[in-house]
This record gives structure tokens, C-alpha cells and sequence, in this order.
């Protein structure tokens, strides 16, 4: 058989040959969604399809009841109201991503138009290099430096005192978890929007300043507007990347089921949560009690679900653009 | 040319296979996979070694913690063939299980080193643990003050169950406590939060970094164990399924009769005798 | 095709050429007599935002890095590069990390032999053939949906996958008949899967910059489209091919979930079985991430200055790679040099 492979190859033999080791990976995408969907369905089933995703008990003691049932448990036992999971996840992605928008098409403007050359040369490593670390770093950086910082110097015992009966805050929690996150995803954004910005001709800036615009007016009217599919696709990109993030928001996010409460003012940015992808990676060991497993299968495709849900999000935001003739 | 590469090529790729089916069994070596308790990991650990060094390139231990009731589990399942428990059979329990009882240990709430309180009552430590009493300054003996920080364990661990037994006369714990996977991370939380309180098995809790809590006046030791006194006790087994065969119960068996199992247990706990 | 112009260096997949450190088109000079006084202070608010998101972009980093290297530095040793690690309470006698070092190496090599081959064959034949049409667009979506999932399903997914008894001689089964799941060969089919998109956008970019006029030369001189794979495309993107695969292995050195979930977390390297090399990639282990995760106060030790070592040396590798693949994405490809 290998003398076969070693004389020429004519080209239908290539298309094929070539085309079949190119549909392994197709392959691998149809088994994961199935396998995901076949697995989690002892969950949607018996939580009526989407109804696990509602609040209504401690997910903790839901989770941690299913941790010691037998081989085939009675149905009861996968009920998961996973609520405050979804609210924390939705929590992260969306203010990550909204500050990081923010301050990337700032950084971005800076990095294109009003670096000085010296400075651009330190920036833009420093742009590489943050998107470079891993996660575990982060990770590694928020609990070790972050979190006692919050716990010993921005919680007081005041506000310790307001909600102990409630639950306990170790300085670990929401606004270390965002504030992570948003550094995190901060690179990725800038990345793309600054190749966007370049690659707007310059004629098109250099005709707003000859109309007299400055060069805050003619960056921000011509290129930033001209650069919009380009921040849709960041946005899209970085807010696939915080839903999925599970190491560092498992170690500073305080890894309670619970859902921060708006009404509790200032002390919600101390208070512990937990999102989807981190109670995944914490019930690794825990993936024999066929409860835990379907119930973790069933976050996985919801987490599937929402990287799809997030890229239609970028189609749609993209339409109105391309009804003005912009190439998206 | 063609013909002996070819044939070559087959040579290797039947060795490939057959190299990469070879089972385990061919082997000199027997494995004994473990899981469970992480209270009783310490000890096992110790076991275990010892007995490699007695009988060399003969076994080979795979050790992982988990919690108690995974150990039950995962030994129930077949998953691994020695499960490690830290709680007495319930009826409850998969059918089929052998437990073999090999020592006592003790388990005592603790502190971190700035609060050392010298002991608990039965009706400070239920206030404490089920949320009725939430600051350091409303607890007699306390050296700390501000919100009391409650670490407990995941269900997946037998100890809390045994606690609130034992411990806080069948009241539950409140929910407030933070749920740690294992004995080693509640002893670090413990270590690093001077407002925390927690509770571990005596390997843990007798730890540098933390301080353990004498109860209704009785210290966490072994001593107290033997004699009776000390009320948190619980009894560490390993558990197959079945009767114990082959690798695991020869180490069983070295375990519950040999001098060296009796001298290693001896050292913080208590064997059990028979 | 012969539009494309033929200065332009390679993109990679994400963030394009910014991140990858090419050669770039020149910035737009700032025009002169255009000082910021003259602004009204909306604008001048703006300009001042702009100037404080460049800087603290710069001081995180500086922050980020600079505490890293001091704190990891401390505690490194060389001694500590070579010594197994202990699984201990005390820390002093915790050993080293010489078990996650060799992980991750294992690892990153297998992932990545995995993972080239597969995309740069997928790149090839959607860019050379891409017949039928639909197909190739199908693979490619495919391509970008692997890219764009969270490596935590993907590390599910390869635990239910290698649980099944198919795959029981590729991890280690237990006496009770359940299969663990959880080896080196699980961890790093997983890991492949993460650099295969990498690897495909860098090729196909490779491929696509590549001016008809080349192939047409090519295959009026009777070569089949093939051959000319082969002998004339192949060696214009190998650098391509090594710029992917190279960022790739980058992103695989980073990465925490997948290796938490599917190598077994012990802390050494535990074999499974007699046979030499097999033993090892059938068994568990640790790399620089799970230990990292590990040590820290999230996971089980209570070594935080030992975190800090690790994550030294995993940062110091990630960095290491980036520049590598940036270095590489800057040589002149051959086609330049006549255009």
C-alpha cells in the first residue's frame, strides 16, 4: 500500500485523498455537538428543555445533592435551577466587553493617531504581550494580589457586618472577576481595531482635515465610523472569549451560586458568584455521578449555543452597516 | 527494494498495535488505584509507601482524593479498586461493598494562629456554625473581631454530616459556609483569614498554620480518641467491592495485621484492633 | 488573485498583523500646526482619554510583567528546574517542577504533530481544490466554530470521548472495567484541536498570497496540480505553515482547561504499564498551567511562591514562542524576491 502512496498522485486522487483528512475536523465538529447534546440530555429532559436555566433553589445544594446519588438516580435529582450561573456569566461578558470596547477603541485611536513614535514602539509590544499571557496568569496575578488588596483594604468591616447573614465576602468576587476579564480581553479588541483604523485610506482622513476637521474630529468621523464592522467583529470576538473563560473567573470570582444583588449598592462589587464555564472546570471531579455529568454536558451546549448566539449577534449588528455600502 | 520496505513497514505497525494493547497484566506489576477521603489520604499515603518499600517493583498505587462519598462511589463502580471512607456503612450504600475498618481519627474545628480560642461549647459552636451568631466579638475567648468566616466541605465529603452529628447535635451547618473540595484547602482558607473558622481531620488541623479548637474542654488529640473523651471520632475503612482480591487484598491484609501498619497508624491516630 | 499585492506579509488568523509583528504599512504623520489648545474641550477630553487608555495599557503591562519576573525570579532556582515535585503539605519540601515542565513539552509536541498535518492539509485542499463548493465552506465554518468554542467544552467533549471503551488502551483502565479517560494521548488530541485553526488561517493566507501567475507557470510546464503543491507552493508556505504552527503551540502552552480536565492531575508523571515510551503518554501528569492552578490558593497546595516560579517559566515559554513566530513571520518569503 505504501508504494501506492509514493508514486504521483493525479489530481482526483489528491481532491480526494486531501478532501477526506480536511472533513476529519468537520467530523469532529458534528461528534462534539451530538456527543454534547446526547449527554446533556438526561438535564433538558427532565427540566422540561430550557427550564433549568430559571432561578428558584441554591443551585450549590442542587449541585452538591447530585454529587451522591447512585448510578441511576430518580429523576428528581436532575432538577437544576441554574440561574445565578447564567447571571453571573451574562454579568462578566457584558461588562468586560463593554469597558473593553471602550477603552480599546481609545488605546486604538492612541495607537494610530496620537502616539508619538517612541511610544508607539513601547505600546504596541505591551499590546502583544498582554494578549499573549495565559489565563492561569491572570488568574494567578488577581488571587494572590488583587483579592487580598479588596479584602483587606476596600471591604470594610462595616460592610462585612451588612450582609453576613447573607453571605460571606473574602474579596473575591465581581469586581475582580471584571476587572480581570476586561484585561483580558482588552488586547484582542485593540488588536483588531487598530489593523482596522490602518486600513482605512488615508485620503479619506485627509480630506476631513482639509475641510477643517481636527485630528480627534477626523479619526472619530471618518475612521472609527468607517472601522465599525471591524469593532463588531472585536466585540463578537472578546465576548466569545470572557463566556468561555473558566480558570481565572474559578479563582477570583469567590465560586458561590449566587446572584449578586443590585440592591445591596456599593457591597454587589464584593460579592462572590460564579458563572457557567467555571462551574464546569470545578466539577471535573466530580463527573462520575451521571447527575453532575448530564448537568455539566448541558452547560457545555449551552456555552455552544451562546458562541453561535453571539456570532449571529455580529451578523445582525453588521447588517445595518452594509445597507450604507461598507464592504463588512 | 520495495518488497522488503514494504514488508518492514508491516513488521513495524503489528508491533505498534501489539505494544500498544499489551495489557497491563503481562506486567510484574499490580496497580492498586485509590480514591476517596481526603482525611484519610495522609495516612494511606504513608501506608502505601511503606508497603512499596517492603515488596519492591511488585506494586504500584495510584492515589486520588475526591471526598469520602466518591470513594464509596467510584469503589461501587468498579472505577478504582480500593475506595477510601471516613464514615461508618449506611444502609444507603450500594449493595455489594466489603468496608475493612483500619483506624480512628478525630476532627476538630479550627482557627487561624491570630485567633487561638482555647475551646468551644456545644452551644457556641451550634451558634456559630448554623448563622444564629455571626461576629468574633459575641464569641467568649475570641481574639479577633468582625464577621465570623465560616469554611465547610462539599457534599462530597463525609465529614460534615459526622460534624453536625456529632458536633452541633444534629443541627445543620447554615449555608453561608464557604464549600471547599478538600481537607487541604479548608486548612489553607483557615490559614490565611484571620476570621475564619473551619473543621478537618487531626492531620490538618494539627497543622503549623492553623489551631485546633479543644471541645466542651476536651482536646483534638488521639489520646482522647482512645480514651473515649474526645465525641468527634470516625472510623477510616477501606472499602472494595466484593471481598478483596489479588493486589488489593494483600495490602488490605498488611494493613490490618502486619506491626509496621500498626506502628504508621500509631503515629496520629489510633488502629482500630482486629 | 494577481490583484494581491505581493509586499504584503502574511496575516495570521486574529488580531492580524498587529499582533503578529510584521512588517506593517507606515503610520499616518500627525499633520503639523494642529496643536490641542486649539480644540474645543469635548475634543480635548477625548484626546486626554485617548492619551490615559495608551499609557495604562502600557503601566498594566509593565505592571503585570514586571511583578511576575520579580516575584517568579525569587523563588526560581536552577535546582528547582531539575527536581520532581512532592505532593506535601509543607511547603519547603514541595520539590520542583520538573514533572510540568516535561508535561508541558509532551504535550505541545504531540498537540502540534497532530495539529500542523491536519491544517495545512485542510488549508491546501480548501485553497488548491475546494470542490464541491458547499463542502469547502462547511469546513471552513467548521474551522471557525473549533476556533471560536470555549476550550473548556472542548475538554468535556474529549472526556466523554475518550471514556468510551474504544479508546481504553489510550488511557487507564481500572479493575472494575471503567475506563479513566484522562492521558497524555486525551489531553493532547484535545489541545491539537485548539492550533488547528491557527495553523489553517496561516497557511491559507500563505497560499492565497501566492500569485496565479506561479501555478499557471507551474502547470504549463505539465505539472498536475498536485506536483505543484508539492514542489512549488509547499516550500513558499512552509513559513507560513511554521508562523501557525508556532502560534499555536503558544496557545497551547497557555492553556489550563483542557489539561485540567483530561491529564488526570497527579502531580508526577505516573506511568501506566511496562511499555517504554507508551507508559508515559497512556498515563497522567502535570504541565506548568495545572501546577500553576494547582499551587496557588484556588488548588490544593499551599505553595504560592512556587505559583509564582511556574508561572515565570510558563510566561518566559509563551513569550519565547510569540517571538519565534514573529521573527519567522518577518523573513522574506522567495516569491518577493523576483516580484
Amino acid at each position: 500500500m505504501f508504494r501506492r502512496l509514493r508514486e504521483p498522485w493525479t489530481d482526483r486522487q489528491a481532491a480526494w485523498r486531501l478532501g477526506a483528512v480536511s472533513c476529519l475536523v468537520l467530523l469532529v465538529i458534528l461528534l462534539m455537538v451530538v456527543f454534547v447534546a446526547v449527554k446533556a440530555w438526561p438535564t433538558l429532559s427532565n427540566n422540561g428543555g430550557v427550564g433549568w436555566l430559571g432561578p428558584g433553589e441554591d443551585v450549590d445544594k442542587q449541585m452538591s445533592a447530585m454529587l451522591t446519588t447512585s448510578r441511576h438516580p430518580d429523576s428528581s435529582v436532575y432538577h437544576l435551577d441554574a440561574w445565578p450561573l447564567v447571571y453571573g456569566t451574562i454579568l462578566t461578558t457584558i461588562v468586560a466587553v463593554g469597558f473593553g470596547l471602550v477603552f480599546s477603541v481609545l488605546a486604538a485611536i492612541f495607537i494610530v493617531e496620537f502616539a508619538p513614535e517612541w511610544l508607539r514602539r513601547l505600546v504596541v509590544p505591551a499590546v502583544r504581550l498582554l494578549a499573549a499571557i495565559p489565563s492561569v496568569v491572570y488568574g494567578l496575578v488577581g488571587i494572590l494580589v488583587l483579592v487580598p488588596f479588596v479584602n483587606e483594604h476596600l471591604i470594610s468591616a462595616e460592610r462585612r457586618k451588612e450582609v453576613e447573614y447573607v453571605v460571606q465576602l473574602t474579596g473575591t468576587g465581581v469586581l475582580v472577576a471584571c476587572l480581570v476579564l476586561t484585561v483580558m480581553v482588552t488586547p484582542i479588541m485593540i488588536a483588531i481595531v487598530v489593523d482596522a483604523l490602518r486600513s482605512i485610506p488615508t485620503a479619506w482622513t485627509e480630506g476631513a482635515t482639509a475641510l477643517g476637521a481636527n485630528r480627534w474630529e477626523a479619526m472619530w468621523t471618518v475612521s472609527v465610523r468607517a472601522a465599525r464592522p471591524a469593532i463588531v467583529a472585536a466585540a463578537v470576538l472578546a465576548g466569545a472569549r470572557a463566556v468561555g473563560e473558566a480558570v481565572m473567573i474559578s479563582m477570583v470570582s469567590g465560586s458561590r451560586g449566587f446572584s449578586p444583588n443590585l440592591m445591596d449598592g456599593l457591597t454587589y462589587l464584593f460579592e462572590p458568584f460564579r458563572t457557567v464555564a467555571a462551574s464546569m472546570i470545578e466539577q471535573v471531579d466530580g463527573l462520575n455521578a451521571p447527575a453532575i455529568s448530564s448537568s455539566v454536558y448541558a452547560m457545555a451546549l449551552l456555552l455552544l449555543f451562546s458562541s453561535l448566539v453571539l456570532s449571529i449577534g455580529g451578523y445582525v449588528a453588521k447588517l445595518p452597516m452594509r445597507r450604507q455600502g461598507m464592504r463588512v | 527494494m520495495h518488497l522488503s520496505r514494504r514488508r518492514l513497514a508491516a513488521l513495524l505497525a503489528v508491533l505498534g498495535v501489539a505494544a500498544a494493547a499489551l495489557p497491563a497484566a503481562a506486567s510484574a506489576k499490580s496497580t492498586i488505584t485509590i480514591s476517596g477521603a481526603t482525611g484519610s489520604e495522609p495516612l494511606v499515603a504513608l501506608l502505601a509507601k511503606k508497603f512499596v518499600k517492603l515488596y519492591p517493583g511488585k506494586y504500584t498505587f495510584r492515589i486520588a482524593q475526591g471526598g469520602g462519598e466518591v470513594g464509596i462511589a467510584d469503589a461501587a463502580a468498579g472505577r478504582v479498586t480500593i475506595g477510601n471512607a471516613a464514615r461508618d456503612p449506611r444502609p444507603s450504600d450500594p449493595a455489594g461493598l466489603n468496608f475493612y475498618g483500619f483506624a480512628k481519627d478525630s476532627f476538630c474545628f479550627d482557627t487561624n494562629p491570630a485567633n487561638p480560642i482555647p475551646n468551644l461549647t456545644r452551644e457556641q459552636a451550634i451558634a456559630i456554625w448554623t448563622g444564629q451568631v455571626r461576629d468574633w466579638s459575641q464569641v467568649p475567648g475570641a481574639k479577633v473581631t468582625g464577621t465570623i468566616n465560616l469554611i465547610g466541605r462539599t457534599s462530597a465529603s463525609s465529614l460534615p454530616p459526622l460534624v453536625e452529628s456529632l458536633l452541633l447535635g444534629g443541627k445543620k451547618i447554615s449555608s453561608l459556609a464557604a464549600l471547599k473540595p478538600s481537607d487541604g484547602l479548608v486548612e489553607s482558607s483557615v490559614a490565611h483569614d484571620k476570621n475564619a473558622i473551619g473543621f478537618n481531620s487531626s492531620y490538618y488541623a494539627h497543622q503549623k498554620d492553623v489551631h485546633a479548637v479543644a471541645f466542651e474542654g476536651v482536646a483534638c488529640t488521639a489520646r482522647n480518641v482512645k480514651s473515649g473523651q474526645y465525641p468527634g471520632v470516625r472510623n477510616f475503612y477501606e472499602v472494595t467491592r466484593g471481598p478483596a482480591k489479588g493486589a488489593a487484598k494483600k495490602f488490605i491484609d498488611w494493613i490490618l495485621k502486619s506491626k509496621d501498619a500498626r506502628k504508621i497508624i500509631s503515629t496520629s491516630w489510633v488502629p482500630l484492633v482486629g | 488573485m494577481s490583484t494581491i499585492p505581493r509586499s504584503v506579509p502574511p496575516a495570521p488568523a486574529v488580531g492580524g498583523a498587529l499582533l503578529a509583528g510584521g512588517p506593517q504599512r507606515p503610520y499616518r504623520p500627525a499633520p503639523r500646526r494642529d496643536s490641542v489648545s486649539s480644540w474645543r474641550w469635548r475634543h480635548r477630553a477625548a484626546y486626554g482619554a485617548c492619551w490615559a487608555a495608551g499609557l495604562s495599557l502600557c503601566l498594566i503591562a509593565v505592571a503585570i510583567l514586571g511583578y511576575m519576573a520579580v516575584e517568579g525570579v525569587q523563588y526560581l532556582s536552577l535546582e528547582m528546574l531539575v527536581t520532581r515535585p512532592e505532593p506535601s503539605l509543607d511547603q519547603a519540601q514541595t520539590g520542583g517542577i520538573l514533572d510540568p515542565i516535561l508535561g508541558t513539552l509532551i504535550l505541545t509536541v504531540m498537540a502540534i504533530l497532530i495539529a500542523t498535518p491536519l491544517g495545512a492539509v485542510a488549508a491546501i485542499w480548501i485553497v488548491e481544490y475546494g470542490r464541491p463548493r458547499w463542502l469547502a465552506r462547511t469546513i471552513e465554518s467548521g474551522i471557525e466554530v473549533v476556533a471560536g468554542t470555549p476550550d473548556i467544552v472542548l475538554a468535556i467533549f474529549g472526556l466523554a470521548i475518550f471514556q468510551l471503551p474504544l479508546f481504553a488502551p489510550l488511557s487507564f483502565t481500572a479493575d472494575g472495567g471503567g475506563v479513566f479517560g484522562r492521558s497524555f494521548f486525551a489531553a493532547s488530541a484535545m489541545l491539537s484541536l485548539i492550533a488547528i485553526p491557527m495553523v489553517f488561517s496561516a497557511t491559507r493566507e500563505g497560499l492565497l498570497q501566492v500569485p496565479a501567475h506561479v501555478r499557471e507557470a507551474s502547470w504549463a510546464l505539465g505539472k498536475t496540480r498536485i506536483c505543484t503543491i508539492r514542489s512549488v507552493l509547499l516550500p513558499v508556505v512552509r513559513r507560513h505553515i511554521a508562523t501557525g504552527s508556532t502560534l499555536g503551540m503558544g496557545r497551547i502552552v497557555g492553556d489550563t482547561a483542557i489539561v485540567v480536565v483530561l491529564l488526570g492531575g497527579s502531580l508526577q508523571i505516573t506511568p501506566v504499564g511496562d511499555v517504554p515510551v507508551l507508559d508515559v503518554l497512556k498515563g497522567s501528569g502535570s504541565t506548568l498551567t495545572t501546577y500553576v492552578y494547582n499551587a496557588s490558593p484556588a488548588g490544593e497546595g499551599n505553595a504560592p511562591q512556587k505559583a509564582y516560579a511556574a508561572a515565570f517559566v510558563l510566561l518566559v515559554l509563551v513569550l519565547l514562542l510569540n517571538a519565534v513566530a514573529t521573527s519567522i513571520g518577518k523573513r522574506s518569503s522567495p516569491l518577493e524576491a523576483h516580484s
